[in-house]
């Protein structure tokens, strides 16, 4: 009698919960997405794909990080002052190591969610009720993002693990050099016919045919392989869609963005993700340029890094080169004092010039990676490499100096061998791109005086080995099949 | 009444009167039946009778008789005649009285040998006839020592009996239920409301500081209301929360943070402590539960031990009314030591004449002498305020407890503050003879003031960094009657920041419980527990004009709502027996609690003025708008039972089950089960100890259990998409989405796993005791962000991976040094910690952790304390003369001499070391209470050693983002110069020449330190004042002396909320508070 009621009591005051006990346990995830169906419908294939293109593209910090790594080891810009002087040290010095934080996180990881995000889309975009005939040009813009990111880690790190899906083995070893290339070659190759003409894509900022074109013109170019480099920019040349925008001053100006110069262009937004160079440009207490008149603004902001242009860079400019007139050399300060920037390689890159509607750190103007006018340089300095100084580099040199206000063009009685010719376009380019994205470095590395020059500027420990970076350490804990790049 | 059981009468009496029995059913067992005639007689003279005739031993303590029976019931039980002997010869009288001379009725009064011996009456008097003036009386009574006085041919004796410790048996709470002290076997620190520390304590965890061996009590900050980490003898996970349970009253506590985030551009801190809506003064007790042993009834949720919270309950007997209040002022305990205005202009200018700084940057003469930032910030006698009123009262059948409270804590940051309205009612109802039922009810309103200081840097800082780095050479307000501003400063001025930020957060929390009891058979009953728990907030947050931010963008405007909201539904049935020499007690229930989390963002800038703030999002300008919102929820459900066995009140035994389910988890791996096993003797009662009559307690206790870690996020091991970074399509911003997580489905508990030794000992009739613990603690499928390769592009996966240990010693110890009318009693705590991951599933090491611009400070790796410090050691200062031929780095004379690890002349990442960790090697306090009449004094000192601390403002004083930010003095006025070749300070011509070297043996400090926390001095007034039960007064002094070498603003923080983990950066600074107070019982 008594065991009975024990038993009926335990029961009873247990039993309310037991009823449909496991079935307490499924809490659905009402503010997240379950892939399994989410993948299927139009919506849910078109956000993974402007995920990857959130990813793939540069801006905001991890923009600005990655385009200061690029450039503070190169001979035309370093940096003083502020946090970042921390990290900045050590790219001007040649000391960086593997520690570096903004590796990993802007430069490693980020284009490796990039493709992430574009594998997804390629794997689930069949099963889905994307309409036939998008299928095809979501899977080519999925496939550009990723080329794009492979494109650039191989240039920042060589071979990486080539993750082609999100069903490859975990633990992915670098790829052989080879492999690596074909594939970024032939991606872009497969993808060329099927993506959009220029201006013809559904909206701006997404992938057209130029945009691949450049790429693996730019990519031929970084790898010596001339040929193609040079017949990949007739073709784009062949476009005709392209031009020479004929006012080089205002071309990084927010209001030009959507001109026909950018072919492979970063888009910002001061809202969420914008461009950042201007922060560290403006010197400090900067209220007023002499020349242009340009004044802060309070939406401004005016970080304590310090954006620093060599003098050596600056006075081997043309008098006469338009191009010059984007560095400012002195600036009126906010107690009045004109101060002067220059002989103390101080003078300011304003080329992308501040965005009146900034918002705090973040600007509007658009940053190219690719312009018309690059193409046209990689074509004469291919032809130059093939063979030697020829009147149609010298003619697409011309080009370039005449719209930066240069009446003397270039002649080809200027250039005694390839190597003059080479020397030479190094300068052209370093005029006409410095302070763009990640070109200075790749031009001095292929042209081979990357490490030379920071010889030369007294930085004893640039080693051949730094014209990679080091994989960052993180990602080799993480992978224990990731070697590290010699000398590291 | 005749022949009728005592358990009647017991009702009868507490039925008829304001008093109610208590007392042990195995002792009265055999169910004494008495006879009684009483009308119109004292209590206490019934009493007398029922105690000669039963030998049954009675003790008022408050309105609470206790009931015993006699320890010389032999000797008493032949007849009344015993009481009047009338063979006497001299008749000795006199007074028996407690410690504070109220007289005590019911005390046996003894001839020594004899069987002569008389009770006292009402008033504590009594008259005995003993045959001569020879032999001593011995006066005994329950809850009081024992004592003989020699009769001496005296005639009156009076007598004052002390407390007996023991006998009063103290109840502990434990889980799901309640214990004798004395039968505890597991791990358990109780305190009691008089050991709480005293001073300002804004919340519950406050009270805990310091005061339990083993428990780690750290603020973030000195902001009131500010979040606090409290470990558990260490911390035994990496990243699952390492926070204990919180239960009160039964109710397990959801403090999971109902806002996160600050609002736009505003430099929040951590999140708020969750339990500031609860008002200490309401509490009774804190248990805390430590070992597997105690925990391990709370399963997945016991890993890192239990805080047992009980609220005070109603009394039967008269209202009584209280009324607690103090007020004090705040004022910075420390101010960190920076460059005056005047030394900032000489050591600017002497680095730049040094060639370490541009000319441009030159400080030109001041005006005004300048200003100290940090005092233009504080405020000086911030104001603190509480006051609490309760009401307690009762009959036979019901009583009830209900307060309220109003605090109310002004910050020593301008522009912040604390404020709380609290109201709390606990009911219990005797429904029937069976049917017990009560209501336990807290509401609370708060109202949290901010500053922005957080962990923001330059431009985007709070308060706190701008007032360290600002100019102290300009003035306070500029020719505009503004706030000064400085074009060599990516900073806003640090007052425009505290008085343009205007952030308020309103909380409402309701929680409670409802219970029933039903008694089935004696011994035998079960309860139904019902609770729930709902926690609104709402965080309104404006950047207005006059900042940086806020003017360029036409004000900047947040609110952030969330609500936190979980219920419970818990059975559990108890039975309780006693068999010749076995004790058993059974306890067997399921619970259920499912939480949902709700949270809604929204942001809007321009508006057309600063006047309407937040309180119209709508003016501002669309396009500016920002939505979001989020929903998650989690549930468990569990099955736990327990067993208490002893044997002869000697042999103790405990065992515990539960079957944890929850939502979290896989599932297939959603059930975890956790035992426990415990033991305890207690060797004082075998009869080989009586040889020893000085140990009046020896227990030794041994424990093994498994508890578990749930405190992960949701949905961790499913697959989902949630909202990814923006793409930027046609110059718009287009949301879009992306894998959330990479998932583990086969996620499962954490699984800590602890054995503990220990043993409890009391001396002299317990003038001296405490406890000796020794605990490993290893927890294993480690709840781990295991790495994972990063071309995934993810970086880590939630795993059950690897394991860490933490081994310790806790000791406790109470003294009563001096008894008679100089009291003097000691409390002294001390616990070690060492931590050792074990196991990190094959990976070589995790680097993480970072605060402002620094990043990783922490390594993790097999064989090394969980977050170690890891940087570079520095070896003193490049010397001129030095062998610069040792290295390759860019260094001079004046720069730091960084430690070459590996030899290859290059000093890098390679060469960082293991530069300590936050786990104290000893943790330590020491209270001492003196009392002299009506005069109580207490000082309670505590302190830590062999801890380390980075210290991220350091870090800017030897980096400085800016030449013209302000810095620490003392490096500085000390540094490296041709003519001064320190050894210890750098030159700070260029800081930077060796890169990155943030976290080094500079940086990270040792944050030992001792410290006087409070000194109270109070005074109580005689009782005799009329209307009165009790009016005592004090005054607190708080944070009185910190003794340090850590340079930052206080060594006990850790504004990153990591108990073990500390990286301090731009902290609230701590307070020192002068508090005077009122205590009135009416």
């Amino acid at each position: 009698m008594k065991l009975k009621k024990i038993f009926l009591y335990s029961i009873l005051t247990t039993a309310p919960m037991c009823v449909a006990c496991e079935k307490v346990l499924d809490e659905p995830a009402f503010s997240q997405l379950e892939p399994g169906n989410f993948l299927t419908t139009a919506e849910g294939i078109e956000s993974i794909l402007n995920a990857a293109f959130a990813e793939g593209y540069i801006n905001g910090g991890d923009g600005k990080n990655r385009t200061m790594l690029e450039s503070w080891a190169t001979d035309i810009q370093w940096q003083t002052d502020g946090a970042e002087n921390r990290i900045a040290a050590q790219m001007i010095d040649f000391t960086w190591d593997s520690s570096l934080d903004w590796l990993f996180g802007s430069m490693w990881l980020r284009p490796y969610r990039a493709i992430r995000d574009a594998n997804i889309l390629l794997e689930n975009v069949d099963n889905s009720n994307v309409p036939e005939n998008a299928k095809a040009l979501y899977k080519a813009e999925a496939r550009f993002i990723r080329a794009l990111s492979y494109s650039h880690l191989y240039s920042w790190f060589g071979p990486v693990p080539l993750r082609k899906s999100t069903s490859d083995p975990l633990e992915l070893p670098r790829a052989a050099d080879q492999e690596m290339q074909s594939f970024i070659e032939s991606e872009l190759l497969e993808i060329i016919p099927v993506l959009p003409n220029p201006g013809a894509e559904a909206n701006y900022g997404r992938p057209n045919k130029g945009a691949a074109m450049a790429l693996l013109c730019k990519y031929y170019l970084n790898t010596k392989q001339w040929q193609k480099s040079a017949e990949m920019a007739k073709n784009i040349m062949d476009l005709n869609y392209y031009i020479v925008y004929p006012d080089y001053e205002s071309l990084f100006k927010v209001e030009n963005e959507r001109n026909k110069e950018f072919i492979l262009v970063n888009p910002q937004n001061p809202r969420g993700g914008g461009m950042e160079y201007m922060n560290g440009a403006l010197p400090p207490g900067f209220a007023k340029e002499p020349i242009s008149g340009l004044t802060m603004q309070g939406n401004w902001a005016n970080w304590a890094a310090q954006y620093r242009l060599y003098d050596s860079f600056y006075n081997s400019f043309d008098i006469n080169d338009k191009r010059k007139n984007l560095i400012i050399t002195e600036y009126i300060n906010t107690q009045g004092n004109i101060v002067s920037l220059l002989n103390n390689n101080n003078t300011r890159s304003f080329k992308y010039w501040p965005d009146p509607n900034a918002i705090g750190n973040e600007h509007g103007n658009d940053m190219s990676e690719i312009r018309y006018a690059d193409i046209l340089l990689s074509r004469a300095e291919a032809l130059n490499e093939l063979n030697g100084p020829n009147q149609e580099s010298i003619e697409l040199i011309n080009q370039i100096r005449s719209r930066a206000g240069l009446t003397q063009p270039s002649a080809l009685s200027d250039f005694g061998s390839k190597e003059e010719l080479r020397n030479y376009l190094l300068d052209e380019r370093g005029w006409e791109f410095y302070s763009e994205v990640g070109i200075r470095r790749e031009d001095q590395i292929r042209m081979g005086t990357f490490i030379s020059s920071a010889i030369a500027r007294g930085h004893a420990n640039a080693q051949p080995f730094r014209v990679l970076f080091p994989i960052p350490q993180a990602a080799i804990d993480a992978n224990p099949q990731l070697e590290q790049n010699e000398g590291y | 009444m005749t022949q009728v059981p005592l358990q009647d009468f017991i009702k009868d009496v507490e039925f008829q009167t304001s008093f109610k029995f208590t007392f042990d059913e195995r002792e009265l067992s055999d169910k004494k039946v008495i006879s009684v005639k009483a009308r119109n007689e004292p209590l206490g003279k019934v009493l007398e009778r029922i105690s000669a005739e039963t030998g049954l031993e009675f003790k008022l303590v408050n309105n609470n008789i206790h009931i015993r029976l006699s320890q010389f019931k032999e000797t008493l039980s032949d007849s009344a005649a015993t009481i009047t002997d009338e063979r006497q010869e001299v008749r000795v009288t006199g007074h028996v009285t407690d410690k504070n001379g109220t007289g005590l009725p019911g005390v046996t009064v003894l001839l020594k040998g004899t069987s002569i011996a008389a009770p006292t009456d009402a008033e504590g008097n009594y008259s005995i006839g003993v045959p001569d003036g020879n032999g001593s009386l011995v006066f005994s009574y329950i809850g009081y020592q024992r004592q003989e006085v020699d009769i001496n041919n005296r005639t009156t004796i009076n007598a004052t009996l002390a407390d007996d410790a023991e006998a009063l048996k103290e109840v502990v709470v434990i889980g799901y239920g309640t214990q004798a002290k004395s039968d505890i076997t597991g791990a358990v620190t109780s305190l009691k409301a008089e050991d709480f520390n005293k001073g300002a304590n804004a919340t519950i965890d406050q009270l805990l500081s310091g005061k339990a061996a083993g428990v780690q009590v750290v603020q973030n900050s000195g902001e009131p209301g500010g979040g606090i980490a409290v470990r558990i003898r260490g911390s035994s996970s990496i990243n699952a929360g390492a926070s204990p349970l919180y239960v009160i009253d039964g109710l397990p506590l959801d403090n999971s943070p109902v806002i996160s985030g600050g609002g736009a551009n505003f430099d929040a801190s951590q999140p708020r402590n969750p339990l500031a809506s609860i008002n200490p003064s309401d509490i009774e007790s804190i248990e805390i539960l430590k070992d597997a042993s105690a925990t391990a009834i709370y399963g997945s949720r016991g890993a890192n031990g239990v805080v047992l919270i009980t609220t005070k309950k109603g009394r039967e007997g008269r209202t009584s009314i209280s009324y607690n209040s103090y007020v004090g002022v705040q004022n910075v305990a420390n101010k960190i030591d920076l460059l005056s205005a005047g030394e900032y202009k000489t050591v600017l200018n002497e680095l730049i004449a040094a060639g370490g700084g541009s000319p441009d940057y030159t400080v030109p003469e001041g005006q005004n002498g300048g200003t100290d930032w940090q005092d233009e910030l504080f405020r000086e006698n911030a104001i603190l305020q509480n006051h609490s009123l309760s009401f307690t009262g009762g009959n036979a059948k019901s009583n009830y407890y209900a307060s309220f409270n109003y605090f109310d804590q002004d910050g020593v940051v301008k522009s912040s503050s604390f404020e709380r309205y609290s109201a709390k009612v606990n009911l219990n109802i005797q429904a029937s003879e069976k049917l017990e039922v009560g209501v336990n009810l807290n509401v609370s309103y708060n109202v949290d003031d901010f500053v922005p200081s957080g962990f923001g840097f330059n431009a985007e800082s709070g308060t706190i960094y701008a007032a360290l780095n600002f100019d102290p050479t300009l003035p306070l307000t500029n020719q505009e009657g503004g706030y000064s501003l400085s074009p060599f400063l990516d900073l806003d001025n640090p007052l425009t920041l505290a008085n343009g930020s205007n952030a308020i957060a309103n909380s409402y929390r309701t929680f409670g419980t409802v219970f029933g009891k039903y008694t089935i058979l004696p011994g035998l009953s079960a309860k139904l527990n019902i609770g729930g728990d709902i926690t609104n907030s709402r965080r309104d947050v404006y950047i207005d004009r006059s900042t940086r931010y806020g003017g360029p963008q036409g004000g900047i405007a947040t609110i952030l709502q969330g609500q936190n909201t979980n219920y419970l539904v818990e059975g559990t049935v108890t039975y309780d027996k006693t068999i010749a020499s076995h004790h058993l007690n059974a306890l067997l229930g399921a619970t259920t609690q499912r939480f949902v989390f709700d949270n809604t963002n929204n942001v809007s800038r321009n508006f057309p003025a600063d006047a309407t703030e937040t309180y119209n999002m709508g003016l501002g300008d669309r396009s500016t708008f920002d939505l979001g919102s989020g929903r998650a929820t989690n549930s468990l459900l569990s099955y736990l039972g327990r067993i208490n066995y002893e044997f002869k009140e000697k042999y103790l035994l405990t065992a515990s089950f539960r079957i944890d389910g929850s939502s979290r988890f896989g599932s297939n791996n959603r059930f975890g089960y956790f035992p426990s096993f415990a033991a305890g003797w207690k060797l004082h009662q075998e009869s080989f100890m009586q040889q020893f009559p000085w140990i009046s307690t020896l227990k030794p206790r041994i424990s093994w259990g498994q508890t578990g870690n749930q405190e992960i996020g949701n949905y961790a091991a499913i697959s989902t998409f949630s909202s990814g970074p923006s793409a930027i399509l046609d110059d718009n911003l287009v949301s879009t989405t992306n894998p959330a997580r990479i998932a583990n489905p086969d996620l499962k508990w954490e699984t800590t796993e602890q054995t503990d030794a220990g043993i409890d000992f009391g001396f002299l009739n317990e003038r001296i005791s405490g406890s000796i613990d020794y605990y490993r603690k290893r927890t294993f499928d480690m709840l781990l962000n295991l790495p994972i390769p990063t071309s995934t592009g993810f970086t880590s996966i939630l795993s059950n991976v690897g394991s860490i240990r933490n081994t310790g010693w806790e000791f406790a110890l109470n003294s009563i040094n001096l008894e008679g009318d100089f009291n003097w009693s000691t409390n002294i705590n001390l616990s070690t910690i060492k931590n050792e991951v074990l196991d990190l599933g094959g990976l070589a090491q995790i680097i993480t952790g970072g605060a402002g611009q620094t990043s990783q400070v922490f390594i993790i790796q097999e064989g090394l304390p969980a977050f170690s410090f890891y940087g570079y050691q520095i070896d003193g200062i490049w010397q001129q003369g030095d062998d610069f031929t040792q290295t390759t780095d860019n260094v001079k004379p004046g720069d730091f001499k960084y430690r070459d690890i590996n030899g290859d002349n290059t000093v890098n990442a390679e060469d960082r070391v293991v530069l300590g960790n936050s786990f104290p090697d000893l943790t330590w306090s020491l209270g001492n209470t003196f009392e002299y009449k009506n005069f109580q004094l207490n000082i309670f000192l505590e302190g830590v050693e062999g801890v380390s601390m980075l210290n991220n403002n350091l870090v800017d004083a030897y980096f400085p983002i800016q030449f013209r930010r302000n810095r620490f003095a003392e490096p500085y006025l000390n540094r490296w110069t041709p003519e001064n070749p320190s050894e210890k300070y750098p030159s700070f011509i260029n800081p930077t020449s060796q890169g990155s070297k943030l976290v080094n043996s500079y940086t990270v400090e040792d944050a030992s330190y001792a410290r006087v926390k409070t000194i109270t001095l109070g005074y109580s007034f005689p009782r005799n004042i009329k209307g009165l039960q009790n009016l005592s007064v004090y005054v607190t002094g708080e944070n009185l002396f910190t003794f340090t070498k850590y340079s930052g603003y206080d060594p006990a923080v850790s504004p990153n909320g990591g108990a073990f983990s500390r990286i301090d950066f731009n902290a609230y600074p701590v307070s020192r508070n002068f508090i005077a107070g009122v205590s009135v019982d009416f």
